[in-house]
């Protein structure tokens, strides 16, 4: 990581207008171009992927299956509190 | 208020002892108590972490964690869950 | 569980301090230990626990007051099995159940 990261939030601030992968809370995980945050992880997201896992059991053989829903959103805005991870694109060399 | 202990006073008193520490939730860790804050964020050595899982309770030990305050529902002086 | 509360230093709110005085006069040379403790696990190996029970197993490479975490060379792990790979990662503070360290031997 460079040595521009002295805090947390520097991680996020370098991520800024790059495409960034966030978890959020109740199983969403969200892949958008980052446009702005704040102290709170507040975030605006444009040109998002949201995959929303679900698991349900089959009433038939009792096994859980695992469902996944997609789709795209043009622009959004995350609150803060339902963000658990967020990871800034793999930098190669 | 004289000779009444205040509740950090009491955390204060048992660092360098062993804690039994009940979070909210279905978390229990024991360890000995180095260091804490005003939040009782806690710095513990030689940590065992119980954890109830669909297999029953299943423990861990860690050497040295900072675990965070936020969640801690009981602090339980110089006890752990094996003493019955 | 509040999100908004700060899981850090005693600086951002007073409130713990004015409800027990006497405990906070003794406290500076505990924060101090606390923030020690930080100190000597920057750049090692931690894993960092979250309320959820996951785990994260890498690199800390720095943290703040609220415990928000950037982690390098992060691996997640649910339920024992390792789940996804992270180059670098941020986690939100508020989400931390612990984190913790290998003692150095």
């Amino acid at each position: 990581m460079s040595s521009s990261v002295d805090e947390p939030l520097d991680l996020i601030r370098l991520s800024l207008e790059e495409r960034i992968y966030v978890k959020c809370r109740g199983e969403r995980e969200l892949r958008g171009k980052l446009h702005a945050f704040d102290r709170h992880l507040n975030m605006i997201l444009g040109e998002v992927e949201e995959t929303v896992t679900t698991p349900e059991i089959d009433e038939e053989t009792d096994e859980e299956i695992i469902r996944t829903s997609r789709r795209t959103v043009e622009m959004l805005f995350v609150r803060g509190d339902v963000v658990i991870l967020v990871s800034p694109p793999l930098r190669t060399a | 208020m004289a000779g009444r202990l205040l509740p950090l006073e009491l955390v204060d008193k048992c660092i360098g002892s062993r804690l039994w520490v009940i979070m909210k939730g279905d978390q229990e860790l024991v360890g000995t108590l180095k260091s804490f804050d005003d939040y009782v964020n806690m710095v513990l050595e030689d940590v065992t972490e119980y954890e109830v899982t669909p297999e029953g309770k299943v423990a861990h030990k860690l050497d040295h964690i900072l675990l965070n305050g936020n969640n801690i529902a009981i602090l339980v002086p110089g006890r752990s869950p094996d003493d019955g | 569980m509040s999100d908004t509360s700060p899981a850090g230093t005693p600086a951002a709110t007073p409130a713990q301090g004015t409800s027990a005085p006497a405990a906070a006069e003794a406290k500076p040379a505990q924060n101090k230990k606390v923030t020690e403790f930080l100190k000597t696990i920057l750049g090692r190996p931690v894993v960092v626990k979250l309320n959820s029970g996951v785990d994260y197993r890498g690199v800390l490479a720095c943290l703040d007051s609220f415990m928000n975490i950037a982690m390098e060379q992060t691996e997640e792990y649910v339920q024992g099995q390792l789940k996804a790979k992270y180059g670098d990662c941020f986690i939100r503070g508020n989400n931390v159940l612990y984190i913790s360290a290998q003692k150095r031997r």
